[in-house]
């Protein structure tokens, strides 16, 4: 049974939390009648979401209505809206990736202005700029206010290199070496997992790892360079990794099946989002509880130290009526703060924003691997994935190519070659 | 009553005329066609608006990212389908989805049918029991199949692997192997529909034929070729154009175990076509491959109407 004092404890954090000073943002504002739609990727932040939502009816009188959906639909469904001006969301949240091609439409409101007009009431200095820049801004606009970060760690087991007399890798070079030497097939131990399987899945991994060997999948002018040597080079040390250190069946993984095999404790490496590294030590749920640490993800030698990272804004529809667009802002501003964004990851929404988090003790006593996630925000790039509007056709080409080459059916420089000609063809 | 004796229509063509007062034959006509107007009125509103909508937008170049830019491009979109590799291979893999499911599903579903022609309980049972595929969603099917075959930790796929039935990166990977496996998960959900309404064929034929056919002294494999099948043929045709259909526009199983994947090994029409629809918003390129996929389908129907009606005539 929990002791009674740290129930304690969470309840009275919980309650002042959301009872006396909610949000500044929204404090004087009173939206009375007014329904907010919000359209919520199902990410762990989501629930949460929905759960805190009716504090802000409390607060500011408008009801938000949360409706959770899953990544293609979330997509679909907010592109019809706003091709066809049906104001069926007023908030949605928007993906690092989208940002490009919501700029270029014209979705979303630019927040810019709001943001700088209500800087002190925000505390922007207190959000990381690189999240600031990458979920939303795009070109001197900010299509959406970020929401919920991600980095992209490392997380290794560190009861397999404790047995092999191994220092967690601190360069690229380190963690190839390493993710060989905890191979192990005939034990079923394999050294290191990625997503293989055609795709979103194998590409959005591999641009990853590109950018820590030192690849771009863009040159200097923001052109289409897939067939560099750099890029060649790092998926033929990709395929290695494939064919000498991962379980046979990661050519076919996606995101669900890659985490699946860390927390089965088939994999001594796997780099993933943030997001999901609490889970590794519940018990319910993996087998590795206890084993697994989180570092940040390592560069090649002689690379500056930038770490990928992703996660979601808060864009609010360009159609709403005024009214709803001043609404939906008083909302986003309320949610992001300080005190209630707290909140939202206290109750394991796993989606950081702001410096203090990182140095709240409640946070830190829960989510020990927070300086990690700090370390990842402070040198963060949000542009390993080009976020432009040719985006989905440039990965699409990218997982397919990427794929073909890990399960034997073309060679990297090939591969790359066909894929860069595809690639041109969208830059035209 | 008949027209003759009325006097008033006494040949088809005259039939056809609508004379000054209403015919019987024309008051008939004018009751069904008031029967299956509501019917009509929807079928044209929910189905035939949209896909004369889908056929126009195919010959213009329209992108919900770049709505403003949208223009007549005429047959582009279907040039820039037969120009694309992967576009080709998504049509082959269909074609042999279709055929190797629908073919194996059809000889199963036949079987079965046949094994549970006899009205009995235990018969019944088991045909419950074996409907229990096709009442799951195909998106649970390919995901309880991907975890099965998962070759490192999957139940099925482990054992495929140690008995040598399958490589190491287990038969969703293997290029050579992925279009056969899905073929396979699509059989084990709908070969009990196709067996149900094989079944529901068999329980119409005539006893009296069949009880004629053994008199006569034909036996059991006579009987099933010379009586049965040509009976079955009707029941067989609804059978094979329903899961024709389905089977030619399969998405769900194949996006969440391969995603059309390795390389293009099971990449289809559907899974070609929302990836341009709903990942790309290219209506225009998703529209040309809507249009192409109901173009396959009918020509495929015409090809089962085109067999299955000589020899309905030749059992008439």
């Amino acid at each position: 049974m929990k002791p009674f004092i740290p129930r304690l404890a969470t309840f009275s954090f919980v309650a002042l939390t959301l009872s006396a000073p909610l949000a500044p943002a929204s404090a004087e504002a009173r939206f009375d009648g007014v329904t907010l739609n919000l359209a919520s990727q199902n990410d762990q932040y989501a629930a949460v979401l929905a759960a805190l939502a009716p504090e802000f009816e409390k607060l500011a009188g408008a009801k938000v209505d949360v409706d959770i959906l899953s990544y293609p639909e979330l997509l679909t469904k907010i592109t019809a809206d706003y091709v066809g001006h049906a104001k069926g969301y007023d908030i949605a949240t928007v993906d690092i990736v989208w940002s490009g091609q919501f700029a270029e439409a014209g979705y979303t409101v630019d927040l810019a202005d709001w943001i700088k007009r209500d800087a002190a009431e925000i505390k922007v200095d207190d959000i990381y700029p690189s999240l600031m820049s990458s979920l939303g801004g795009y070109k001197g606009k900010q299509i959406a206010f970020p929401f919920a970060g991600y980095a992209n760690v490392l997380a290794y087991r560190k009861d397999l290199y404790e047995a092999a007399g191994l220092k967690p890798p601190a360069t690229m070079e380190e963690f190839v070496a390493d993710a060989l030497k905890l191979t192990d097939p005939s034990k079923k131990a394999y050294g290191f997992v990625a997503n293989g399987q055609k795709g979103p899945a194998v590409a959005q991994d591999w641009m990853q790892y590109n950018r820590q060997f030192g690849g771009s999948v863009l040159d200097a002018a923001g052109k289409p360079a897939l067939n560099s040597s750099a890029n060649v080079a790092s998926l033929v040390e990709y395929k290695k990794l494939f064919d000498q250190a991962a379980p046979p069946g990661a050519v076919d993984y996606d995101w669900g099946g890659r985490e699946e095999s860390f927390r089965q404790g088939l994999v001594a490496n796997m780099q993933t989002w943030s997001i999901g590294a609490a889970d590794y030590d519940n018990p319910k749920v993996s087998k590795i509880a206890g084993k697994a640490g989180i570092l940040p993800s390592p560069m090649a030698k002689g690379l500056p130290q930038e770490y990928g990272i992703g996660g979601w804004g808060l864009g609010v529809n360009a159609d709403i009526d005024p009214k709803k667009k001043e609404a939906a802002w008083a909302f986003i501003k309320w949610v992001t703060s300080q005190p209630i964004h707290k909140e939202l990851n206290m109750r394991g929404a796993g989606s950081y924003l702001r410096k203090s988090e990182m140095t709240d003790p409640d946070l830190l006593a829960k989510f020990p691997f927070l300086p990690v996630i700090a370390t990842s925000f402070e040198h963060g790039d949000g542009d390993f994935r080009p976020r432009i509007p040719q985006y989905p056709e440039l990965q699409d080409i990218i997982g397919s190519a990427i794929n073909a080459v890990l399960v034997g059916q073309a060679d990297p420089k090939a591969a790359m070659d066909e894929a860069q000609a595809k690639a041109e063809a969208l830059f035209k | 009553m008949s027209i003759l004796a009325h006097g008033q229509a006494s040949s088809p063509d005259e039939a056809a005329e609508p004379p000054a007062r209403l015919s019987y034959v024309w008051k008939r006509r004018l009751f069904l066609a008031a029967l299956a107007a509501p019917a009509l009125i929807y079928v044209v509103a929910v189905a035939g608006g949209p896909i004369v909508q889908g056929f126009l937008y195919s010959f213009e170049s329209y992108n919900l990212i770049r709505p403003t830019s949208r223009h007549f491009v005429g047959l582009d979109n279907y040039a820039a389908f037969w120009r694309d590799p992967t576009a080709r291979a998504a049509l082959v893999n269909t074609f042999v989805f279709t055929i190797g499911a629908v073919a194996v599903e059809f000889a199963l579903g036949l079987g079965i049918a046949l094994l549970l022609w006899r009205d009995d309980l235990f018969n019944r049972i088991v045909l419950g029991l074996l409907l229990i595929p096709a009442t799951v969603t195909p998106l649970v099917v390919g995901l309880v199949f991907n975890a099965l075959l998962n070759p490192d930790y999957g139940m099925l796929g482990y054992a495929l692997v140690q008995i040598g039935l399958s490589g190491p990166h287990g038969l969703l990977a293997d290029p050579h192997r992925a279009l056969l496996t899905l073929i396979a998960i699509d059989a084990w959900e709908w070969t009990p529909l196709m067996a149900l309404i094989l079944l529901a064929g068999l329980k119409t034929l005539p006893a009296d034929v069949l009880e004629a056919a053994a008199v006569d002294g034909a036996n059991a494999a006579q009987r099933l070729r010379h009586v049965v099948f040509p009976l079955l043929i009707p029941a067989a045709f609804l059978a094979l154009v329903l899961r024709m259909m389905d089977a030619f526009r399969v998405f769900d199983i194949i996006f969440v175990t391969t995603a059309g994947g390795p390389a293009d090994a099971t990449n289809t029409l559907m899974i070609y076509g929302v990836k341009q629809g709903l990942e790309f918003f290219n209506i225009g390129a998703a529209s040309a491959v809507s249009t192409v996929t109901t173009l396959c389908i009918l020509a495929m129907a015409f090809a089962l109407i085109c067999v299955a009606k000589p020899a309905k005539n030749r059992q008439a």
